[in-house]
């Protein structure tokens, strides 16, 4: 896969966080130059790693792994100085405390200065080569990760002219060019996180041809296919047998809707891959480093 | 007073739209008469009653098909932010020709929907409306997903905070001419910055529409401050739905710590897919096992031996995380707020019958609340 931004995004709960790191980790093992961008001020990888979290700042992680955390106040800010020039009339016009629901009201608004934040990251070079060769974006869930990806075409239709109307714009033009940015969904092996996946796709509209990879995680295993299961398993029928069979029923169940869920999914045009259920836990570098390993092939 | 509404709140993930929805059918089993709001744009809840598409308006969930008896009923319903929002404006917004004003603007049409709190805003307006309407015994709220609980606590203000004068009289002043003059200098810079930021023909449409919803501004206000009051009310529960896994379970402890901060009445914790620890009967050995049978292949034997013998160890493992979050969230809760723990259902919920199973185990829930 040779996109220079990945989005990753799917419902809450399912493990995006991980994965993205995860992603990061393993481009930058590979040798990559990698940013990982958590959104909306949010900044919980670099703990994960050892390091304190800084506010709107490159930081380096690991290796060949930097962090980012964008916050849309800090990056409307950039953005505005570098139209208006003037640092000391940004001050005058919108620190005070009407300005900001205000820009509250604009629709989309901190969606695209945060997605343009990235696109301008994207195109930085240092010594006419590229400054990352991949941006990985811990994007928010299905529905805010949406009007994220919805936001260019927000402000244009609002706008319809003016620096605000020309940044969406090009802004739209970079993010919605497949050579460049791609989408990953992350979803949970179960009915209703797939009928979410799959709704999801539907809505994606011109994105669809973005998507890049879809990711089952928490996948449990079992020694038998839930075929081999219902073929044997009634032969366990004994009194002693009784408690453990019972068990396995259940987590034959799990394995057995999991594969439905596969099945589902299998119906995006996409390459799938799956991660293994390594229990309830925190975000943590033992889980992340190990996850990379496994995706490592799918990227 | 006995209690009204039932606000769920609880990270992403955690299946607050399904016990939202179970909770309710549990009332309305138990014989009284209940709806349920859901503001998922997701469409779940109506893939767990069975139910075609959901709307703004109540639709009836056929209990009956369960095969029990109740004097109750349960309606459900999806907020249409759009439908909300027009009547709203309507309700508010003064003569016909200012309610079409708003109407017709071009940016409320574009904007209305999207203003940060405006979903939460819109479903406690919602909220509201049905518990006016006298239908019911009880509402239940499922609330949007939230990037952090206070987003959804504090929507109303937000809102508030945005039609408030200041905004108002910074924006619309080079129309009307108000104010100080200091402060007219101050807004003609604003103006003219932002309108060469966004262009000038926008400029004018969002400032004539928060000079429209001006005039709305004090039914706004009086109607959030009784949605708060009620909010905030003996009438009113917050559960808050949470499993075992570490983030959510962190997420849930400070939104109660957010409620009782805030002085909002806190009912409990539904934790939701808690695994059972298995019973030493469950550890099975190879001398447990049958002869193969000559109808089994030898492959698929091995495979369904191995998987029945390691199910103990299996379920031991998922148990073990489980029992020690069950245990640190009752240290945190100090005992004196309620946890419903919720096993792991065999299936997903996915039709009435299942969502019933859930409903069942919620049924010490709505019998605690329906007390306190």
């Amino acid at each position: 896969m040779d996109k220079r931004v990945l989005f990753v995004t799917g419902k809450g709960g399912v493990g995006k966080s991980t994965l993205a790191a995860s992603v990061a980790l393993a481009a930058a093992l590979r040798g990559k130059r990698v940013l990982l961008v958590e959104t909306h001020g949010s900044k919980r990888l670099p703990g994960v790693f050892g390091k304190r979290a800084l506010d709107y700042r490159v930081q380096h992680l690991t290796s060949n792994l930097h962090h980012l955390s964008v916050t849309s106040s800090k990056a409307l800010e950039e953005y505005i100085v570098g139209v208006i020039k003037i640092r000391a009339l940004y001050k005058l016009v919108f620190r005070n405390r009407v300005m900001g629901p205000f820009m509250d009201a604009v629709p989309g608004l901190h969606e695209l200065i945060q997605l343009g934040k990235v696109m301008d990251l994207e195109r930085a070079s240092e010594r006419g080569r590229p400054e990352w060769d991949l941006i990985v974006v811990d994007a928010p869930a299905t529905g805010h990760g949406l009007s994220m990806l919805n936001a260019p075409a927000s402000m244009m239709e609002l706008t319809r002219t003016g620096p605000f109307y020309e940044n969406a714009k090009l802004v739209q033009s970079i993010w919605g060019d497949p050579k460049r940015t791609g989408l990953l969904l992350v979803t949970l092996p179960e009915a209703m996180p797939v009928n979410e996946t799959l709704d999801l796709y539907a809505r994606l509209g011109d994105y669809q041809k973005q998507l890049a990879l879809c990711v089952l995680n928490e996948v449990h295993t079992a020694p038998a296919t839930s075929a081999q299961w219902a073929h044997a398993s009634a032969h366990f029928e004994t009194p002693a047998l009784q408690a453990a069979k019972k068990l396995a029923d259940r987590h034959m169940g799990r394995v057995h809707r999991q594969e439905q869920a596969r099945e589902r999914l299998s119906a995006l045009p996409c390459p799938q891959a799956e991660l293994p259920f390594l229990g309830h836990r925190d975000l943590n570098l033992a889980d992340i480093t190990q996850l990379a390993q496994q995706i490592e092939g799918a990227l | 007073m006995s209690l009204r509404v039932l606000v769920c709140c609880g990270s992403g993930g955690v299946g607050k739209t399904t016990a939202s929805a179970a909770l309710a059918m549990q009332a309305a089993l138990t014989g009284q008469r209940v709806a349920v709001l859901t503001i998922d744009p997701a469409k779940r809840l109506a893939d767990s009653l069975g139910i075609g598409p959901l709307s703004n308006t109540p639709q009836r969930v056929p209990l009956d098909q369960l095969g029990i008896e109740t004097s109750g009923h349960l309606d459900a319903l999806m907020l249409d932010m759009k439908a909300t929002w027009d009547g709203v404006v309507r309700r508010f917004g003064g003569s016909p020709e200012a309610q079409q004003r708003i109407l017709n603007n071009r940016y409320y049409g574009l904007a209305s929907t999207r203003l940060a709190g405006s979903h939460e805003y819109m479903a406690m307006q919602r909220l509201y409306e049905l518990y006016e309407s006298g239908d019911y015994d009880l509402i239940l709220l499922d609330t949007p997903p939230t990037r952090h609980a206070m987003e959804f606590l504090s929507a109303p203000q937000r809102l508030n905070g945005l039609f408030d004068e200041g905004v108002m009289h910074w924006l619309s002043l080079p129309r009307s001419k108000r104010g100080f003059a200091a402060l007219e200098r101050g807004s003609e810079v604003v103006v003219s910055v932002l309108k060469r930021l966004i262009g000038a023909g926008t400029m004018e449409e969002i400032a004539e529409f928060f000079d429209a919803m001006q005039g709305m501004w004090g039914g706004f206000q009086e109607r959030s401050s009784a949605v708060e009051a009620l909010l905030a009310s003996n009438e009113t529960r917050f559960v808050l739905v949470t499993t075992p896994a570490p983030a959510a379970r962190k997420e849930a402890q400070e939104f109660a710590d957010l409620l009782a901060e805030t002085k909002r009445p806190f009912g409990g914790f539904v934790v939701n897919r808690v695994v059972p620890a298995p019973t030493d009967k469950a550890r099975v050995s190879s001398a447990d096992l049958p002869e193969r049978p000559n109808s089994v292949p030898q492959d698929t034997w091995e495979a369904a031996s191995l998987t029945l013998l390691g199910a103990a160890q299996r379920q031991q493992v998922l148990s073990d995380g489980e029992a020690q979050a069950m245990a640190e969230l009752r240290e945190q809760a100090q005992g004196s707020v309620p946890l419903w723990p919720v096993p792991e259902l065999e299936a997903d919920v996915h039709d009435l019958r299942s969502l019933a199973v859930l409903a069942g185990h919620l049924a010490p829930a709505i019998e605690a609340l329906k007390q306190a």
